[in-house]
């Protein structure tokens, strides 16, 4: 058995599966022989589209390498890794870059923006490269959304640390890509800024349907999401729906208590 | 001591970071240091090779070396009884006389000259005992009666000679043929001159025409009495015996040695300081691509220098620590910059090898100097260059440590900046107008020197601020043709202003050299054909490449040529004395002696009189400086005393214009007044001839000409289209060369483009790496990489080709004053570096590209 897998099923449009992201069987391992380090060990995985997913775990767990590997910025192992049903596994640079502009959306810790670029050049960014013309009843309704509109024409050093993660939200919404990858997004943000962006981030899924995972390891954003899913040593341990702060914190605090058996949702650990 | 210990680790950490600029100091330094080297090695070649092929006591006439000792194709000669006098002088072992001449043309049997092209000269002489010192035969037999001859064994090589071969000399004295009956080789370094023996009686006859003749006599110590000794006692032996005209000329070995090597080390010394001065050029460049560098490291570790600030480090003790990493880098930089300037020394002489000049390395000579002075400038260069980030770097504040990185600030070009170089920039431009109006060309140069000087200063301060706009303007036009990588490789440019305008400014220095020289190249080639369009009427003229002049024989075959209506005499007396009304003197003066149809051949404006007045009897014309300088007008009488010749009273009938570019400063007498006082024995050959065609029979003559001259091929028949185009490839070869030795600066501006988009990928890696997630691939990555470094070198080409154009215009308004009328600027030149500059730029982004295309994207990402 694996744990946070369900079963794929056809969405509600009929067209495309349920799931936007699956992970099979996937390992990453870093050096060989003794310096062997096995960052994420066969993990499965499915994500759900138009879901809010939350990766928590604590540090070296591998949450940001499983999401880096679904997000088709780092190559894996061993094992299958598919966006939609497109199998990004053994893709070349050059696909996997087009996949990235036109499909996936990031969003990173910092360092999200384009220095010489403005606001709004910022946003069409992975359009303009694409070399596609930004669909404008969109646009002014992502930016109005992440309450910009006055800033537009600001150069990112002229902008406070929350709105460049907002301009950064709404570059990952701008291209409308099928899901959207989240960095700890709000690692460098206070608490008033960080609850700006994380209610963005709720709204683009409420309201536009989006799908995001977010790697975090903040309970409070974390209970932002739809679902959380929880990694320690590689492994998914846990996961966790409706999430509220508490009771993510509740169930970290135990895991690093050394008690997981006791977790209330009866987590299957060490998963075959 | 930590200073010392902190700047060795920042070099260490980040040697990569100044691989370029180190490069940028070691080009300069062996490029100084391999001219050092090679120049000194020349001249202990020569030094050895002149004290080896010196006699112990040489005698020759006293004016063998005047100007005009050859001009009449005859070398001055000693009677050959001296040597029986010179024998028996005191501590005299023996005495040999010799006889060479170099005014003679050597051919193959298919009249093919054999004389070196690199200007070394042709020797025929007499093999002599003395000459065997230096050579060995090595195939064959010394030449023995008037049908053999004997040849050196390199030019036999060159041009594949061997026993048997017929060659004929020509000279003055008539053709004369042989047959190859020995090749000999030097033991000694061979400067690159054709010699060709012949035995006495035979060197005799058809070098001077007459038996019994010395050039030299070549006298050899007896043992135990020194070179000194021995000359005091020929000398003394001698004196009873002075010839009617003129002494001898006695020296001991190290005399003629000196001498030789005196006149040597003149021509080596221009070369010299030619080759310095593009060193240093290229030096000057460097500065840019080192200042570059440091600000960029100085920008990048502004939060490690404001940690030193917080723990307790002194602003003195940051400066220091960034100046002495320059020293460093100006110390490893310049030492391998010396190891590489010897290697360059020893390219330099094989390629002297190539060309015939064949050098030992065992002379290889490196002064102590040589060493001192590269890493003296290559320490200077890089302090000088470190100087401004040094200092910025100690007003880092202890805060910047606790500051978030994020990127650099746009540093902003300054207002105080735009004021400065603007001031600069309209200082020079009045300078450079003032150079225009100039009456003289003594002031004009001035005014040149300090425009030029000021606006390049003002236009690399205010370089800066035109980035901007130039960048702007050239994204409009060009960049924008890529869409949004255009747009961020303009951008990119456009971010610091400062690196962009210090990169450009180190192309603009060398391309607007270039610029500045093709239009005055260019406007000089304009101007002469200008003027032989207006002024020269003849149909052909006849001169030898090589400066040989023209035989008697040669003229009458001219002359005999069908087709052929006047040829004009055309001689060049040197050394002569010209006293003037009021008593003042103009020594050795050259004039020139022309048929009076001279005038008609090439029609310059006269100022004064009618030219043709001058070729009348005792008549003469001067040129305006000179009639100035002297107070001469039309009608005065000078004393002129004719060198080797009598005195006559000459009445000035014009004064010719100084704004000529063909003839300047000529003095025109008449050929027949010239032989009035000058004995026809001492009478200088012709060094041109001018032939004109009857008419509607040009292209015959032409021909004629050709055929009639086809036994001396040292000579040339040029109409007036070949006489322009030689012209034009004479300026060619000589703009080549200067392009050449500019190229040096150019490679060391391309590799400070190099530098600036290197530093520029490691310091935006993030920024790449954000790029690359969201979805910018390689190729567009790389070509936003190019388009930046394309824009970099057109702004500096833009710079550099406006700047030197401005020059050039300046320069040739200054030197229309000397004849240099028509302005034209070689467009295709200037658009062809334009367009090479931008090839250039994608050359120069090749390696920093395809680095940033290798990155990988997390790393990237993740880099702090």
């Amino acid at each position: 058995m694996t744990s946070a897998v369900t079963i794929p099923k056809s969405g509600g449009t009929g067209r495309t599966s349920a799931v936007a992201a699956r992970a099979r069987q996937v390992v990453k391992a870093y050096g060989t022989g003794e310096t062997r380090v096995v960052a994420l060990d066969t993990v499965d995985v499915d994500l759900m589209r138009g879901e809010f997913t939350a990766i928590m775990g604590p540090s070296g767990s591998g949450k940001s390498t499983l999401m880096h590997c679904l997000a088709g910025l780092d190559t894996v192992t061993s094992g299958q890794i598919f966006l939609d049903d497109t199998e990004i596994t053994g893709l070349k640079d050059k696909k996997l870059t087009r996949l990235r502009r036109d499909q996936v959306g990031f969003v990173f810790q910092a360092f999200n923006l384009v220095p010489t670029l403005n606001a709004l050049e910022n946003i069409t960014l992975p359009l303009d490269i694409a070399g596609r013309k930004p669909d404008q009843e969109w646009l002014e309704r992502v930016v109005e959304t992440v309450g910009l509109a006055g800033r537009l024409k600001h150069r990112p050093a002229q902008l406070s640390g929350g709105q460049q993660q907002r301009v950064a939200v709404a570059r990952a919404l701008a291209s409308r890509p099928r899901i959207i990858f989240g960095d700890e997004p709000t690692g460098n943000l206070d608490s008033r800024a960080g609850a700006e962006v994380l209610g963005f981030l709720r709204r683009s899924v409420d309201e536009f349907g989006q799908t995001i995972v977010m790697v975090t390891h903040d309970p409070v954003a974390a209970s932002y999401a739809d679902r959380v899913v929880y990694l320690a040593d590689g492994r998914i341990v846990d996961e966790m729906r409706s999430p509220t702060a508490e009771a993510v914190l509740d169930r970290m605090l135990r895991f690093s208590g050394g008690h997981p058996q006791t977790s209330a949702t009866g987590t299957r650990e060490r998963t075959a | 001591m930590t200073t010392t210990r902190n700047a060795v680790r920042g070099f260490l950490a980040h040697k990569g970071r100044m691989a370029l600029s180190g490069i940028a100091v070691l080009l300069s330094v062996a490029f100084v240091c391999g001219t050092l080297v090679f120049t000194d090695t020349m001249n202990t070649t020569f030094d050895k090779l002149f004290a080896t092929t010196s006699a112990d006591v040489t005698v020759s006439p006293e004016d063998a070396d005047a100007e005009n000792a050859s001009a009449t194709g005859v070398p001055p000669v000693l009677p050959a009884g001296l040597v029986a006098d010179i024998e028996r002088a005191e501590g005299v072992a023996s005495a040999e006389g010799g006889v060479f001449s170099t005014s003679v043309t050597v051919v193959d049997a298919d009249k093919d000259s054999l004389s070196p092209t690199s200007g070394a000269p042709t020797i025929v002489g007499n093999w002599t005992d003395f000459d065997a010192r230096t050579m060995e035969i090595t195939d064959g037999a010394a030449p023995r009666g008037s049908g053999q001859v004997m040849v050196d064994a390199d030019t036999a090589d060159k041009h594949g000679l061997a026993l048997g071969d017929a060659v004929s000399v020509i000279g003055v004295k008539g053709t004369h043929a042989a047959e190859i009956s020995g090749i000999a080789a030097f033991t000694v370094t061979n400067p690159g001159a054709a010699v060709f023996y012949f035995d006495t009686p035979t060197a005799q006859k058809i070098l001077v025409g007459e038996e019994d003749v010395f050039t030299d006599i070549h006298v050899t110590a007896a043992d135990g009495r020194t070179d000194e000794q021995v000359k005091k006692n020929v000398t003394a032996a001698l004196a009873g015996t002075a010839a009617a005209d003129g002494g001898y000329k006695i020296l001991t070995a190290d005399e003629a040695g000196d001498q030789a090597s005196a006149d040597f080390a003149g021509v080596l010394d221009v070369m010299k300081y030619a080759m310095l001065g593009f060193a240093l050029l290229a030096a000057l460049v460097g500065v840019f691509l080192i200042f570059n560098t440091f600000s960029m490291l100085v920008t990048q570790r502004t939060r490690e220098i404001g940690l030193m600030r917080a723990v307790g480090s002194s602003r003195k003790q940051v400066n220091q620590t960034v100046l002495a990493e320059a020293l460093i880098l100006g110390v490893v930089g310049s030492a391998l910059g010396v190891g590489a300037g010897i290697g360059l020394a020893v390219l330099l002489m094989e390629a002297m090898g190539a060309m015939g000049m064949n050098l030992s390395t065992d002379d290889l000579t490196v002064a102590w100097t040589t060493p001192v002075a590269g890493v003296v400038l290559g320490v200077v260069v890089t302090l000088v260059a470190a100087y401004l980030p040094a200092r910025r770097a100690s007003k880092v504040s202890p805060m910047a440590a606790l500051r978030d990185p994020g990127m650099p600030a746009d540093a902003r070009a300054g207002r105080i900046r735009l004021a400065l170089g603007t001031v600069l920039t309209l200082a020079g431009a009045a300078a450079l107008h003032a150079t225009t109006r100039a009456e003289a060309a003594g002031d004009g140069s001035q005014w040149l020197g300090l425009g030029i000087v000021t606006t390049l200063v003002g236009f690399i301060v205010v370089g800066p601020v035109l980035a901007s706009g130039v960048v702007r303007v050239l994204g409009l036009l060009v960049l924008r043709l890529f869409g949004p990588v255009g747009r961020m490789a303009e951008r990119n440019a456009l971010r610091n202003p400062r690196r962009t305008g210090a990169t450009g400014a180190a192309l603009m220095i060398g391309l607007a050299l270039v610029a500045c020289l093709s239009v005055v190249g260019s406007s000089m080639v304009a101007s002469a054909t200008d003027q032989l369009d207006k002024t020269v009427g003849t149909d052909f003229i006849i001169q030898s490449p090589s400066g040989q002049l023209i035989t008697p024989q040669a003229v009458d075959a001219v002359r005999g040529a069908e087709g052929i209506d006047r040829v004009t005499e055309y001689k060049l007396l040197p050394d002569a004395r010209i006293t003037m009304p009021d008593g003042r003197v103009a020594d050795k003066e050259w004039l020139n002696a022309a048929d009076p149809s001279y005038a008609r051949d090439l029609r310059t404006d006269t100022e004064a009189g009618d030219l043709a007045d001058a070729y009348e009897p005792d008549s003469m014309s001067v040129f305006g400086d000179f009639a100035d300088k002297y107070g001469l007008t039309v009608g005065s009488e000078v004393k002129v005393d004719f060198p080797g010749g009598g005195t006559g009273t000459l009445t000035v009938r014009a004064i010719t214009s100084d704004e000529v570019t063909v003839d300047k400063g000529a003095l025109y007498l008449s050929v027949d007044t010239a032989a009035k006082y000058i004995p026809a024995e001492k009478m200088p050959l012709d060094s041109m001839l001018f032939a004109g065609a009857e008419d509607g029979q040009e292209d015959a003559a032409y021909t004629a000409l050709k055929a009639a001259l086809d036994d001396y091929p040292q000579y040339q028949v040029m109409d007036r289209t070949d006489y322009k185009e030689a012209l034009r490839d004479q300026m060619g070869q000589m703009l080549n060369i200067v392009y050449a030795l500019l190229a040096l600066a150019v490679i060391v501006a391309v590799l400070g483009v190099v530098n600036t988009l290197a530093l520029s990928v490691i310091e935006r890696t993030r920024e790449i790496g954000l790029m690359r997630a969201i979805g910018l691939s390689r190729r567009q990555l790389r070509r936003m990489i190019r388009l930046e470094s394309v824009v970099i070198a057109l702004f500096g080409a833009l710079l550099g080709l406006g700047l030197g154009m401005g020059w050039g215009a300046a320069a040739q308004q200054l030197l229309a004053l000397e004849g240099l009328t028509v302005l034209e600027v070689p467009w295709p030149t200037i658009l062809g570096v334009f367009a090479g500059s931008a090839v250039v730029g994608l050359l120069a982004a090749l390696a920093p590209a395809h680095r940033a295309g290798r990155m990988n994207v997390l790393g990237a990402i993740a880099t702090e």
